[in-house]
């Protein structure tokens, strides 16, 4: 046999026997051995590891953080309402040994999650008002769920990191009472709105009306005064004047409204004795 | 020291020489397997992008980071290398889905993600983009399964608490802001404990509606302010309409009563003065003018009118006159009538 074929062959062997009891546990992953089906050590640390070829075998476990994503499901609240709920959770195995004794796999621990997780939820979810689970507390909630959880999946070897309500959603019929509610409530403010807008423009009309009554009022008023004094002036003035010989006014003045009264056809009864007419019927008479 | 060393170059080229003969003998056969196991090495000489960042396995096991360039890991299986894309912004969107690219990009709204309740317990629309990259490339690859739907499961929970701590009008105006800061936190805060090497970069709120069902209702509101206003406005005007007016109108009264005042005065004073000179005139030849004057107006007035002159000697002339009728007399102009 030549040297090489020698070299080979053993080169060959070594790789196999490495390939047997040689393996590698990744970041990603942890590591059981089992010696003929009977578990003998975890390994959860990264890294090259051995086992004894044949009769010993590993199982793989994922060593990142799983997720659970629980279909969403109807709960009721303390105040008697109904809720969809949708939540997720965040866990992981940390005894793989445990893990692989008591739910086997991924789908066996799915199936204790959602034991554990959905009736403490539910359970926990029963004790609030749906306000408080949509708003207040529902970050308490979240955590207390997530503590007692975690407690409850120790036994699987599962460290419960986060449960977490992801929606909180009503049932489409309920939806459709608030979509009502939210309508009627616009729709009052809308009409507040409105409402409020003619209120300040009657009240604005009215004050401008008030306004216009006054000022005319007001001018009126100042009018009526002006007209006075220029009255009283005028008396004043006639009757200072008119004082100086108040028989020749009452003469002159008699004479003038004879002018505006007798007009056009007026008939006058003229006495032949009057002054006017004496010199007519007797025309020596004299004075 | 110079010949030491040489002497030791010597030593290791002439046993890395040795080796494949010692192993493989000469000829052909050697040379073949010496170029496989070159080739073998060459498979640990990767490439790193300037976008990413290599990230070596040793059996497994994390062993170093490299940056980009051309670097080199040992071989399959000894170790291994993945290069995540660390300066790459990714983009989730929640509540809607960008359809098409390009000029055809269009959005579709996926109403079950973005409903929401809100702390009154009504409901709103909102639309958010959440951005993120990897921090810590060693967390992000080893620490979590599924970053997207991490991220986006997280994103949810998040924004509908903070929305849910809000009422309604607040989230739909003035709480936007607060609602992107808050919900970016808590994101944050939730990715950093599941250790995920996740960086939010941004969560942007792209819309926060009332739900379709009700939009109408909301738009009424708004256009109810805008008539409010209207109906303010409207009335402003008329005010701005009849109050100069009416100050138009006052001003009017006053300066109408002043002309008559003034007119008054002047009025009384032209009398008074005519009525002095006359007056004056009167004084000199008191019985002349009074005649004179007495005559002038008789004449000025007589002419125009029915004139019955009577002779009254007695009392009785006047029912004597009586039956005489009444339309001879009324329509004679100037007829003299005596007894």
């Amino acid at each position: 046999m030549k040297k090489g074929t020698i070299t080979i062959i053993i080169i060959v062997l070594i790789l196999i026997v490495a390939n047997l009891s040689l393996f590698i546990v990744d970041e990603t992953r942890q590591a059981i051995v089992l010696q003929l089906g009977k578990p003998i050590k975890a390994i959860q640390q990264p890294g090259l590891n051995w086992k004894l070829p044949f009769i010993q075998n590993v199982v793989y476990f994922e060593d990142r953080l799983l997720v659970y994503d629980a279909a969403p499901t109807e709960i009721i609240t303390k105040d008697k309402k109904t809720l969809i709920v949708d939540n997720y959770a965040r866990w992981k195995i940390t005894n793989p040994l445990r893990f692989l004794q008591t739910v086997r796999d991924l789908n066996g621990a799915q199936a204790r999650l959602d034991d554990i997780i959905y009736s403490e939820l539910r359970v926990d979810l029963g004790l609030f008002n749906m306000t408080e689970i949509v708003s207040e507390i529902r970050e308490e909630i979240m955590e207390r769920v997530t503590k007692i959880s975690n407690e409850k999946s120790a036994t699987y070897g599962i460290e419960i990191v986060d449960v977490r309500i992801k929606r909180v959603d009503l049932p489409p019929e309920n939806e459709k009472f608030i979509f009502d509610r939210m309508k009627a409530e616009r729709e009052r403010i809308a009409k507040q709105y409105r409402a409020e807008g003619q209120e300040e423009s009657a009240k604005i009309i009215a004050e401008t009306e008030k306004e216009k009554t006054i000022i005319l009022a007001e001018a009126y008023k100042t009018a009526e005064t002006t007209r006075g004094e220029g009255d009283a002036e005028a008396v004043k003035i006639y009757a200072q004047s008119f004082n100086k010989d108040p028989e020749f006014y009452k003469f002159l003045r008699t004479l003038d409204a004879y002018k505006i009264t007798f007009k056009d056809k007026t008939t006058a009864l003229l006495s032949a004795d009057s002054e006017f007419l004496k010199y007519l019927s007797n025309p020596s008479v004299s004075e | 020291m110079s010949d030491n060393f040489n002497e030791e170059k010597e030593k290791i080229i002439n046993f890395t020489e040795n080796i494949p003969k010692f192993l493989f003998g000469k000829g052909i056969f050697g040379g073949f397997l010496i170029i496989i196991l070159i080739l073998y090495l060459a498979t640990g000489i990767f490439i790193v992008a300037p976008d990413e960042q290599g990230v070596v396995k040793r059996f497994g096991k994390f062993s170093r980071l490299e940056s980009p360039g051309l670097n080199y890991h040992f071989p399959y299986p000894i170790e291994t290398v993945i290069t995540p894309a660390v300066t790459q912004v990714k983009r989730i969107e929640i509540g809607f889905r960008t359809v098409g690219s390009g000029s055809s990009t269009r959005y579709q709204e996926v109403s079950n993600e973005a409903l929401m309740l809100t702390g009154d317990e009504n409901i709103v629309s909102a639309d958010a983009i959440v951005q993120y990259k990897i921090k810590d490339p060693v967390s992000y690859l080893f620490n979590i399964i599924l970053p997207e739907q991490t991220v986006k499961s997280a994103a949810e929970a998040a924004l509908r608490q903070v929305v849910g701590e809000r009422k309604i009008d607040e989230a739909l105006t003035v709480g936007k802001y607060e609602i992107q800061e808050e919900t970016m936190k808590l994101l944050q805060s939730l990715l950093d404990s599941y250790e995920a090497g996740i960086l939010i970069v941004a969560v942007q709120l792209q819309d926060v509606n009332p739900p379709k069902e009700v939009q109408a209702a909301f738009k009424d509101v708004a256009s109810a302010k805008e008539d409010k206003s209207r109906y303010i406005n409207q009335a402003q005007g008329y005010k701005n309409d009849i109050i100069p007016k009416a100050r138009g109108e006052a001003v009017k009264m006053t300066k109408e009563a002043e002309a008559y005042k003034i007119e008054r005065i002047k009025k009384s004073e032209g009398e008074i003065a005519r009525f002095n000179k006359i007056l004056e005139e009167y004084k000199n030849g008191e019985y002349v003018t009074k005649a004179r004057i007495y005559l002038e107006t008789m004449e000025e007035i007589l002419p125009n009118m029915n004139k019955v002159i009577v002779d009254l000697d007695s009392n009785q002339s006047l029912v004597n006159l009586l039956p005489l009728g009444d339309i001879p007399l009324l329509n004679a102009s100037s007829k003299e009538v005596t007894k």
